[in-house]
């Protein structure tokens, strides 16, 4: 048997929970919100998690005052140790390092979220869009990987220390990059609330049920898309950042569109369109993808034939088809929007005598 | 590029072109008929292949016999995933989201229900076991008799569903339901057994693809899904409704993905990693540029939608 230790998997799960938020607001703010079927969301994670592997190798070494290593090739192994012992020693450019990772990541996932919403015009039909950004995703991930330099190719970048790592001690360290995660997700979550009720969530929601009136109403629907995809991709990159950070290397294996099936797993189960939904899909795969590899574990110290892994991907396909079948609204359905004035118009049209 | 590797290359385009073709058609007729753009058609190819890969491992089996167990496993399969998922779903008129989202998930479910078949009976990287021989070999280039399975196998199915759409009383209630469904309920066409049966068509013929292409590589769980990026830029370049036009594009997207490769890396040194990009390239240039692909340029040879 294996022993499991509460407290270190409470914190793994409430970390996966506040990095899954962000990918499941993100596309709850595209999709949900605006309709904009983003079945490209690796592809914007990706480049939260890419920017990580250019940071830790380039950024870092310069803001800690020491002579950068070539990550790749030769010395790999010497850019890692100088890596660790950055992170370790220096805890102050590291966090500068986070932020200026942050803040590289947001924009350039944002300025190709805006660039994409230019592309969604030139389409014939509305679907080719989740196509396209489906396709692009994969070819961004397989130029990655083709290039050598960038997070050397398929090694990728390993040592991608979270910046607590300087507290030594692994538990409190994760503890307070678990803390990091959820407030950033709350951030986000708060951010987004007021989004989708502010008159400029609204017109969103108008865009996904209908363009043609909306636009007619004198809005622009395309600014619009393109306004939403690059907050909603920024986001993602963000989200993507931590997901580096946490699992400790870049990897273009990890981008596949087998990550963005995930995160509309997330969205589809809480309920599109409504954030709090995404939340709560958020949290039950966090926790189902944790219980998923100690049940993985277990299995394989067992001595079974089979690997408990395929099962996650089997109960993610069936989540999905259950959802979409039966329950297409989520768990948390989307409530219809009201304003102060939808009451007052509403307590005008009551009968007379009821109001009397 | 020296003439030898140009001739392999040229061999490899034919093989793969005719494989792509054979899947690509059922992306298509799919498309136009189910209004379907369905990506779990990848894994009724692996599905086949492992059926032909179970069958062919019981000792001498004649070639035909394991590609019609790819067929029977590949159609059944194909039906159930309509019966089980796609046939509710329309009733409700979803989204198109909803149904590539659900197409997404049917493919996920077979693919690791595959993975642990392969890994139950220790099947990874086995080849469908038929009789290999060496008809050419000449430097690069290297012809077996399976070069003469897959190929002429590939072109005749591809006449034979031609001939089927455009010939007989099936396929005309087929082309007629994928011009006008609304219209061909009305005028008394039986849908949903035309459906089952364009079903069973699509998944079979997979499930033959599968076969064929496990003949020339090891099967794996993830064969069709590798494949799919490709096939559906063939089903692209045709319009996702002519079947001359997917043709054309199954050789296009094979020639780009093998001469004109193989063209870039020897000439200017392009590494060979990209290849996967090919497809994804061609998708997103057509969809941007040309969205109807080869349609116009072929508008009389067997367009779905006459």
């Amino acid at each position: 048997m294996i022993n499991i230790d509460i407290g270190a998997t409470a914190v793994a799960i409430l970390t996966l929970f506040g990095i899954y938020s962000l990918m499941a607001i993100s596309l709850n703010l595209e999709y949900g919100v605006a309709g904009v079927p983003n079945f490209g969301q690796a592809l914007f994670v990706s480049i939260g998690a890419y920017t990580a592997g250019v940071t830790y190798t380039r950024i870092l070494p310069l803001l800690a005052g020491v002579e950068s290593v070539h990550p790749c090739g030769p010395t790999m192994g010497q850019a890692l140790q100088l890596r660790s012992e950055v992170m370790a020693a220096q805890p102050v450019a590291g966090f500068i390092n986070l932020a200026l990772t942050f803040l590289i990541a947001a924009v350039l996932a944002g300025a190709v979220g805006f660039a994409v919403s230019y592309v969604t015009l030139r389409l014939k039909e509305e679907w080719f869009l989740a196509l396209v950004l489906l396709v692009g995703g994969e070819t961004v991930r397989i130029v990655v990987r083709g290039a050598d330099d960038l997070i050397c190719s398929h090694n990728g970048i390993s040592g991608v220390a979270q910046p607590f790592y300087f507290l030594g001690d692994p538990r409190s360290s994760s503890l307070m990059f678990m803390i990091l995660c959820v407030t950033l997700a709350l951030i986000a979550y708060v951010y987004s609330q007021r989004l989708t009720h502010s008159p400029f969530g609204r017109m969103l929601k108008g865009l996904r049920e209908n363009e043609d009136v909306t636009r007619g109403l004198g809005k622009g629907i395309s600014l619009a898309r393109a306004q939403i995809m690059l907050i909603g991709s920024a986001i993602a990159a963000v989200g993507g950042v931590l997901f580096a950070l946490n699992t400790g290397f870049v990897n273009t294996n990890d981008y596949v569109v087998t990550l963005t099936l995930d995160i509309w797993v997330m969205v589809v189960l809480g309920g599109i369109g409504n954030n709090r939904g995404a939340l709560l899909g958020a949290a039950l795969i966090a926790i189902l993808d944790r219980f998923t590899q100690v049940g993985a574990i277990a299995l394989n110290m067992s001595g079974s034939p089979i690997e408990f892994n395929y099962v996650r991907f089997i109960a993610f396909g069936l989540i999905l088809l259950l959802m979409l079948r039966y329950r297409p609204g989520g768990l948390l359905p989307e409530s219809p929007l009201t304003t102060n004035a939808h009451d007052v118009a509403r307590s005008m049209l009551q009968p007379r005598d009821e109001r009397s | 590029m020296p003439p030898a590797l140009l001739t392999t290359s040229l061999v490899n385009t034919i093989q793969i072109g005719s494989l792509y073709a054979l899947m690509a058609l059922g992306i298509t007729l799919t498309f136009s008929v189910m209004k379907l753009p369905n990506f779990a058609h990848a894994e009724y190819v692996t599905v086949g292949a492992f059926a032909a890969l179970i069958v062919s491992l019981s000792g001498n089996v004649n070639p035909l016999v394991i590609m019609l167990a790819a067929f029977i496993v590949g159609a059944l399969v194909a039906l159930v995933s309509h019966i089980a998922v796609f046939k509710p779903l329309e009733g409700r008129e979803v989204s198109f989201y909803t149904l590539i989202l659900s197409s997404f998930a049917v493919g996920l479910i077979l693919r690791y229900i595959l993975f642990m078949v392969a890994d139950y009976f220790n099947l990874f990287d086995t080849r469908i076991r038929i009789s290999l021989q060496i008809l050419l070999r000449e430097g690069y280039l290297i012809l077996t008799n399976i070069f003469f399975w897959v190929v002429p196998s590939s072109i005749l199915l591809v006449i034979a569903l031609t001939l089927l759409l455009n010939r007989t009383p099936l396929g005309r209630e087929m082309r007629a339901l994928a011009n006008n469904p609304g219209l061909a309920r009305v005028i008394g066409i039986p849908v949903e057994r035309v459906k089952n049966y364009s079903w069973l068509l699509v998944g079979g013929l997979a499930g033959v693809a599968g076969a064929l292409w496990g003949l020339q590589t090891a099967v794996s769980p993830l064969m069709g899904w590798v494949a799919i990026i490709s096939v559906f830029a063939a089903a692209i370049l045709g319009g996702l409704s002519s079947f001359a036009g997917t043709i054309l594009g199954a050789y296009v997207v094979a020639f780009s993905e093998n001469t004109v490769m193989l063209f870039l890396n020897f000439n200017f040194g392009l590494d060979l990693a990209y290849k996967p990009a090919i497809p994804f390239i061609i998708i997103i240039a057509v969809l941007l540029i040309r969205p109807q692909g080869f349609t116009e340029l072929i508008k009389r040879a067997g367009d779905l939608k006459r």
